[in-house]
């Protein structure tokens, strides 16, 4: 049976995962699912003071342009850390029961794009309280949005992988992502950054993620496509190069864990 | 055609001396070896046709669950290739995946899906898994509270749902209730009935003979023998047999040299206080309150042996036991007297005699030598049994007098109650009616 097929009867299996772990995030908190809710709200909170009273920038509804980049950006480095550990947590699964593995990577940014998406609501909120309007150019978010999930999965395969044989992963990539996240304009506009160096910038496969939805939601602009293709591209050859890489490493996963 | 090719598979294991988990350690180690293979699986070749039940049997860590994890590939081989046919459900560990929060019917959903149902598969299966299951008023509860019986009893239920082309079930027979593990092996019977390959890994032997069509012994990573199940357990469990024996031997050795030692060192003391040098001697038997008599004969060892006088701690039940009686005379005697007595553990004494009882005269006993007591054929069912050992005058003047210092162990394949077993057959006359 090729893995496709097999990934596919397994279609219940990635379905519980997901709607479990959604279910089970906030088990056991008064608040339970509101959490989905108040934690990107409390997110957006304390961004808007710090950089409307603090640190303030010149831009014109600036909270609501940060929380643009910073809603997908949460998404992509929680869905990259937990990502990172989820074949330890699961090993009692992985030792006893056989499945495709890819169940787990995959549930996970699944689940993390689901909640990206409750987030959206408070952003839509946000947009329309801040005296913001929505233009046609959402409809460009899908595919957007599914660039976000090829890459994010792409990258949750070899980080869940590789994790298992260097345990270490999981931090180092806990201090990468906070340098990975000021080097994309996520807080502050791509014309901030310094010309000199902008070809560094450039380099940044998740860069046209980011710039694609501010053009959408803020600039109301059509996204630049020919990032976009590119980075599709990447995306997919990446997304090529960790299955690989995943089915590889886990032939022994079970006794390495 | 075969459900299952195992061909020329063997697997080890890495054991790492010192694990090199993290990055800096595995630079620091770029090409030292700091591990040693271990082989749990050699050479392995076996087919399982489809619609066979096959049984393992084996040690602890013959290698059993290794080769059931690769057949479900959980592991993969370090060497040759396993085929699987059909959808394969492998009952190796219970309830993995449970999520204690959830409802058992929740719970029926999760797991059923992680052995790869449908929801419709599972939809279709549901009221049979909760029948099954004897939970009913319980399935809507988180499992949480479940009891450890009924939590057992649900992912069994959801495990043999899945009705698969091929089942792989290690020792998980174990679980709920001596009803429901009835239920297990008739569930079982059924799917075999069915026409599914079933591989099992068993120790409770009943099982193995009940429904197994052949059964596979695994010694260290190889195959020892393949047979019919009746056959295979008999050579197992006398192998087993055979081992226990050795380490009981080897326990009682030890023994007897700590206690020599103890006299020994206890001797020395008493020399010392006294301030007399006494000539240690050794005394293989130990001198404790569970030993009277006079000495004026003395044992000096006792040993449980067959006919061909090996010694041996484990006897089969229906085999020859001889015990040996080394004795040695100190002063002079008149009359002795050799006696054994057979108890359980919790003091009932199974048999007791002498050689006056026996009408056996001793005679002649020289300076030195062994008594003989044959017991051809053992008759007592499986335990462990203490023994007395006495000689002593016929009037009953205790020279020594050993009380429960030796025990033997007696092992079977039969299940009879008590303790001895009793020549016995059976036999029916019947009418039909006539006589009213």
């Amino acid at each position: 049976m090729n893995i496709f097929q097999e990934l596919f009867s397994y279609r219940q299996m990635l379905k519980s995962m997901v709607l479990s772990d959604l279910r089970t995030r906030y088990k056991g908190s008064i608040l339970g699912f509101l959490w989905t809710f108040i934690n990107p709200l409390l997110t957006l909170l304390v961004y808007t003071i710090v950089f409307s009273t603090i640190m303030r920038m010149n831009i014109e509804h600036y909270s609501v342009f940060m929380f643009i980049g910073l809603l997908p950006w949460i998404n992509f480095s929680t869905s990259l850390l937990t990502s990172s550990g989820i074949i330890i947590r699961n090993s009692n699964l992985v030792k006893k029961i056989y499945f495709p593995h890819e169940i787990l990577p995959l549930s996970n940014v699944i689940g993390g794009i689901i909640n990206y998406l409750f987030g959206l609501v408070i952003l839509c909120a946000a947009i329309l309280l801040d005296g913001m309007t929505f233009s046609y150019h959402v409809v460009y978010f899908p595919v957007i949005l599914l660039l976000q999930f090829i890459l994010t999965l792409a990258l949750s395969f070899i980080v869940s992988s590789v994790t298992v044989y260097f345990r270490d992963i999981e931090h180092i990539l806990g201090a990468l992502i906070m340098a990975w996240f000021y080097f994309t304009p996520i807080i502050y506009p791509e014309s901030m950054i310094v010309e000199k160096y902008k070809f560094l910038f450039d380099l940044n496969p998740i860069r046209p993620i980011f710039i694609s939805y501010q053009n959408i939601f803020y600039y109301h602009q059509e996204p630049n496509w020919n990032d976009l293709t590119i980075c599709y591209g990447f995306s997919l050859v990446l997304l090529v190069i960790g299955w690989f890489i995943f089915r590889r490493l886990n032939r022994n996963i079970a006794e390495e864990l | 055609m075969n459900a299952i090719e195992v061909n020329n598979v063997s697997k080890s294991f890495k054991n790492y001396i010192d694990k090199p988990n993290t990055l800096k350690e595995r630079f620091l180690r770029v090409g030292k070896n700091n591990y040693q293979e271990h082989w749990v699986l050699k050479s392995i070749n076996l087919h399982i046709k489809c619609g066979e039940t096959v049984a393992l049997v084996g040690r602890n860590g013959s290698g059993k669950s290794t080769l059931l994890k690769l057949m479900t590939k959980i592991l993969y081989p370090s060497s040759g290739e396993i085929i699987v046919r059909g959808r394969v459900s492998s009952l190796l560990e219970l309830g993995a995946g449970f999520h204690p929060d959830f409802t058992g019917r929740e719970n029926i959903y999760m797991n059923a899906s992680i052995l790869g149902l449908t929801k419709k598969e599972i939809d279709y299966r549901l009221n049979d898994i909760i029948r099954f299951s004897e939970l009913d008023e319980y399935i809507d509860q988180p499992i949480r509270i479940y009891s450890s019986g009924m939590y057992m009893r649900l992912a069994f239920s959801v495990a043999i749902s899945v009705e698969p082309d091929v089942l792989l079930v290690d020792e998980v027979l174990a679980v709920g209730d001596a009803a429901f593990q009835n239920k297990c092996i008739e569930k079982i019977k059924e799917l075999k009935g069915k026409g599914t390959t079933i591989v099992i890994v068993a120790h409770d032997n009943g099982v193995v003979e009940k429904i197994c069509d052949r059964a596979v012994w695994l010694h260290n990573g190889e195959i020892a023998d393949v047979g019919r199940p009746r056959d295979i357990v008999m050579k197992y469990m006398n192998a087993l047999a055979e081992i226990e024996n050795k380490r009981l031997l080897r326990e009682q050795q030890e023994e007897q040299e700590q206690q020599v030692q103890l006299a020994k060192s206890d001797q020395q003391n008493e020399s010392i206080n006294n301030g007399v040098s006494i000539q240690v001697e050794e005394k293989p038997v130990s001198h404790s309150k569970n030993r009277t008599g006079n000495q004026k004969i003395e044992i000096t060892d006792v040993a449980f042996c067959d006919p061909e006088g090996v010694r041996k701690q484990n006897f089969r039940t229906g085999t020859p036991m001889y015990i040996h009686i080394y004795y040695k005379v100190n002063q002079t005697y008149e009359n002795a007297v050799f006696g054994i007595g057979i108890f359980t553990s919790d003091n009932t004494c199974c048999y007791a005699t002498n050689t006056y009882i026996d009408h056996y005269s001793v005679e002649q006993l020289g300076k030195s030598g062994v008594v003989i007591c044959k017991i051809d054929p053992l008759m007592l069912i499986p335990a462990t049994y203490f023994v007395d050992i006495a000689v002593h005058h016929e009037n009953g003047e205790p020279y020594d007098y050993l009380t429960r210092l030796y025990s033997f162990q007696v092992s079977s394949d039969i299940r009879d109650q008590g303790i001895a077993r009793l020549k016995h057959s059976w036999e029916i006359n019947y009418s039909d009616g006539g006589s009213k």
